[in-house]
């Protein structure tokens, strides 16, 4: 076990490198003349050009650059802003907060909706029931996530304000952060995997249903809910962990479309930003932030996947 | 009275490419303590035949759509659902065929043969989990203790089978249905399989349901021997009659196919011709006849009914009894079984 | 289709839409199954599930429909509807904002446009990202996948780690910054959306080729002296299609929705061309007095990706692909 973790861990080196290449050659291949693009819209005196050039190191070579790029990140050193006067390190703890509320808030909406329609739908195959579980699963996967928060918001938020009825707020974390500015974010960003969610639980429960253990279980006179409970759920629930740990990974890179519906401040509204604005301190810091943060769930999911299954963590194979 | 009284069951599975009989007026009894092998190809309502007495045939698509599955005179098909319950893992009882699959991967082997003991016996955790050991121990599983904390895929195939029989007895039941326990096997542990069963029936007086494509293995061990071909009985009687005096020349077809030295004047095998027909169009009359060397006009144009030659022994060919054509045709054998 | 699909996802986890399992109906399904397999072929069977699938015809026609409007928008839209993106300011305060109408089926936009027309026009565009962006992953994807597949080893862990690097990166920043670099204009987002889908595409096509590359036939043709090229082509593709078809079908939706995301984000394709996202985009800070410029342009978006997610759904089950990463 421990093995295994040490080489999955290794594995993460060479893409984190990869990334953070594929990153650096992005912002400097960028066309035009690197300082003005990279201090912005603003007209620089000389002075002020040769002082933005030193302070940041930008007459360097690239390979240099880059190396003390990787250096500082090492340090913990994530540069500073352009724009905003900040640590870029600095900006993230303030933001990174505000996604993670967020990411385990949709991830909530998720586990719960997600594996219950998926196991009733799995149980009552082929009933009214079923056919809506499927049908709203693909209606949710095709819906442009933004419309849907568009759509509630004028629902929930505005209308139902009018008809004097209770309604959500459309807009911020509240002041302090509340539970009820969190609905219509965490709906929204969890609608697509949601969707997911229901259909690998219903489709693994009914792949596992078909096997021979279950026969075996049936077998030995145990009743219908128990065969689902004991034998069929722990099976069929391992993919469905896998899946809903990766989302966890992806949704703690912020949502760049929710967040801009709600005015949710989190990294992926300030990642955006900084791309506009051409501040890649702020870029390269938020995106080596997010990857780190993912690969790291990413390394906890397999780490879960083998306490999972016996067969994995016996075996100590290679995924 | 019969442990087991099995009339006229008749299993279909109504599929989306037509009507499948898959057991269609299967007779047969199981007394205290005995063994009946039921032997045909793949096909022939063997394994549907099982399940049927456990009712473990998936519905839809399938249906036991007749007969009568009387244990100890109790109707099994018409018992309420936690009647059947009551009975399945603890009076009757079933090993699987392939015992790579049939265990849960994510239990431990202990855990699921104390599992029945939990649930029949409304034993503790404790209790179950110790009887787990006594139970491995007896199919011959060294170090039982320790291995009953293994998972399943840290065992062989061999000895996973044996897991799957120790779960089977866990409640000592009166009949085990053993489903083509050794065809995923290899040949030398198919054997020892075979004779831990057989052993094990010594001890527990269970009566076993052999299910079986080859009929030399239940040749060494039935008591009585059911032929089935396309879900329908082609001979029936002790493992002697069936085996010494065959009457159905289907029977004759398996007993020139097996691979012994016992059958007379034949050094080499004989398998019989042609393929299992397909269940969904089932030659008319008698549904060999496409494959039996003797087959005449009337083969193909009416079902034969099953008749009863002697006490016990009872054949479905239109020319079964003719003295003449028995004698001219079937195959001897020789020697003890 | 993984990471194409979902909004603000990064990794394309396990694929979730895997089949279902058919019932076990023991040796009864088992000889059913042998007789259906003697006589028809793999496609035409397929062909026939798939017709027999309700939802996956009514997705196919709902395609056929809207690749008619959009071939056929200049015979009719600008005469019945009025122009998409050409407006005249002299009758623009008369004409804007006008609820739905039987003149204006679906109301007109701050512009005084039509927000039918602007729909109707606006299908080009989600058609041709779909078609267009899914091209260039397929095209990519297949390369990769298969050589990965086809030499192993060392070119297998570059490739694959290639595409881990890719999968890495949260996908709608890797695709603004993409178009950051490129330029803006819908051309560019075409190439950013479908450069960023190959490596879903190309770990499909890699498992499938090895799932097909052990069986004999490829041994055979080696043993024939073909060349690695022809085996690939020959042998292998053919073989590793039907996921491939199915991915392909659903990653035109999800084309479809990121070039959507990407318009609203004003990273896209840019008035006066009409965009679906980008229409979505602009009604946002009117949708609570004009509700009807935000609900057209969402339900044309919707209901054409889950046109192609019905007939994805549909030809997986129809060709029986096992669907994973």
């Amino acid at each position: 076990m421990g093995k295994y973790i040490l080489r999955r861990a290794f594995q993460m080196i060479p893409v984190f490198l990869g990334v953070t290449l594929l990153l650096f050659i992005l912002t400097t291949v960028i066309p035009g003349d690197p300082v003005a693009i990279r201090a912005g819209e603003r007209a620089l005196s000389p002075a002020a050009r040769a002082a933005f050039v030193e302070k940041y190191n930008l007459d360097a070579p690239l390979h240099e650059q880059y190396f003390t790029y990787l250096g500082g990140l090492l340090s913990g050193d994530l540069g500073e802003s352009y724009r905003q006067n900040r640590e870029v390190s600095q900006i993230y703890l303030d933001l990174y907060p505000n996604t993670a509320r967020l990411a385990l808030a949709a991830i909530f909406v998720e586990v719960i909706i997600g594996i219950a329609a998926g196991i009733i739908s799995a149980i009552k195959r082929y009933s009214l029931l079923d056919v809506l579980v499927t049908l709203s699963t693909s209606i949710l996967v095709s819906l442009p996530v933004f419309w849907l928060g568009m759509l509630m918001q004028v629902f929930f938020g505005i209308k139902f304000k009018e008809w004097g009825l209770p309604y959500l707020p459309i807009s911020g974390m509240g002041d302090p952060p509340d539970l009820i500015h969190l609905v219509m974010p965490a709906i929204t960003l969890a609608s697509v995997s949601t969707a997911y969610v229901a259909r690998i639980m219903r489709s693994q429960l009914l792949e596992v249903m078909g096997q021979d253990y279950i026969r075996t279980a049936i077998a030995k006179g145990l009743t219908d809910g128990a065969v689902v409970r004991r034998h069929a759920l722990k099976n069929a629930l391992i993919p469905v962990v896998t899946f809903i740990g990766l989302d966890l990974g992806a949704m703690m890179s912020g949502a760049i479309l929710t967040e801009t519906i709600f005015n949710w401040p989190g990294v992926g509204y300030a990642i955006f930003a900084a791309i506009g604005q051409r501040d890649w301190p702020v870029v390269m810091g938020g995106v080596v932030l997010i990857v780190i943060v993912v690969m790291v769930i990413n390394l906890l999911v397999d780490i879960s996947y083998a306490l999972l299954d016996p067969r994995i963590r016996y075996e100590r194979r290679a995924v | 009275m019969a442990l087991l009284q099995v009339n006229d069951l008749r299993t279909h599975f109504f599929t989306r490419d037509g009507l499948v009989k898959a057991v269609d007026g299967v007779t047969f009894s199981l007394d205290k303590g005995e063994t009946l092998g039921v032997v045909g190809e793949s096909g022939s309502g063997k394994s549907v035949t099982a399940m049927s007495i456990m009712r473990l045939t998936p519905d839809p698509p399938g249906k036991v759509v007749g007969g009568e599955v009387l244990y100890k005179g109790a109707d099994i098909l018409t018992m309420s659902a936690a009647e059947v319950r009551d009975l399945r893992g603890n009076r009757i009882s079933m090993v699987f065929q392939d015992p790579m699959t049939s265990l849960n991967p994510v239990y431990r082997v202990g855990e699921q043969i104390g599992e029945a003991i939990r649930i029949h016996k409304k034993a503790t955790k404790r209790e179950a989990f110790e009887r787990a050991v006594e139970l491995l121990d007896l199919v011959g599983i060294p170090n039982p203790r320790s291995r009953a904390k293994d998972f399943p895929h840290q065992f062989s195939g061999g000895m996973r089978q044996r897991a799957m029989i120790a779960m089977a007895l866990a409640c000592d039941p009166d009949i085990l249905i053993a489903d083509e326990p050794t065809t995923a096997l290899d040949v030398t542990i198919q054997a020892q399989i075979l004779e831990l069963m057989m052993s094990l029936q010594e001890r527990t007086g269970a009566a076993i349901i052999m299910i079986t494509h080859d009929l030399g293995i239940v040749a060494d061990m039935a008591d009585r021997m059911l032929v089935l071909y396309a879900g329908r009985p082609v001979e029936y009687g002790t493992a002697r009659e069936v085996f010494y005096s065959p009457l159905h020349p289907y029977t004759w077809g398996l007993l020139e196919s097996l691979p012994r030295q016992d059958i007379e004047g034949k050094g080499e095998l004989h398998p019989i011709k042609g393929q299992p027909p397909s269940l969904i169009d089932v030659p008319t009359g008698c549904s060999f006849h496409p494959r039996c060397p003797y087959a005449t006009a009337i083969c193909s144009a009416e079902l034969p009914e099953t008749r009863i030659i002697e006490d016990g022994h009872s054949v479905a060919c239109h020319f079964a009894g003719e003295a003449g054509f028995t004698r001219g045709n079937a195959v001897k054998t020789k020697g003890v079984v | 289709m993984g990471a194409l699909m979902r909004d603000d996802k990064t990794t394309s986890a396990n694929d979730p839409m895997q089949p279902t399992a058919p019932p076990t109906a023991g040796e009864a399904a088992q000889v059913a199954s042998k007789r259906s397999g003697k006589s028809r072929t793999l496609w035409s069977d397929a062909t026939r599930r798939l017709r027999r699938n309700r939802l996956a015809m009514i997705g196919l026609a709902w395609i056929f429909i809207i690749v008619v409007i959009a071939l056929s928008a200049d015979l009719w839209a600008p005469q019945w509807l009025g122009s998409p993106s050409e407006f005249d300011s002299t009758t623009m305060g008369e004409l804007k904002h006008l609820p739905p109408s039987a003149e204006h089926p679906f109301g007109t936009d701050k512009r005084g446009l039509d927000v039918a027309s602007r729909i109707v026009y606006g299908s080009r565009y989600s058609l041709a990202v779909g078609i267009i962006a899914t091209s260039i992953a397929l095209s990519i994807g297949l390369v990769m996948g298969t050589l990965a597949a086809y030499y192993g080893g060392f070119i297998d862990s570059l490739v694959m780690r290639l595409a881990d690097v890719f999968l890495a990166f949260p996908y709608i920043l890797f695709a603004i910054a993409l178009i950051a670099v490129l330029g803006r204009g819908f051309v560019n987002l075409f190439i950013a959306i479908g450069v960023l889908a190959w490596p879903t595409i190309a770990r499909v096509v890699r498992s499938s080729i090895l799932s097909v590359k052990e069986n004999e036939y490829v041994d055979a043709a080696r043993a024939l002296g073909a060349s690695d090229i022809r085996i690939m082509l020959r042998h292998m593709l053919p073989n590793a299609m039907a996921p491939i078809i199915v991915y392909g079908t659903m990653s035109i939706g999800g084309a479809i929705l990121s070039e959507a995301a990407l318009s609203f984000l004003g990273l896209g394709v840019q008035f006066p061309d009409p965009s679906w996202g980008h229409m979505l985009s602009e009604a946002r800070g009117e949708m609570i007095s004009y509700p009807w410029l935000m609900i057209f342009p969402g339900a044309a978006i919707l209901t054409t990706v889950l046109a192609f997610v019905l007939l994805g759904d549909g030809l997986r089950d129809a060709l029986d692909v096992k669907m994973k990463d």
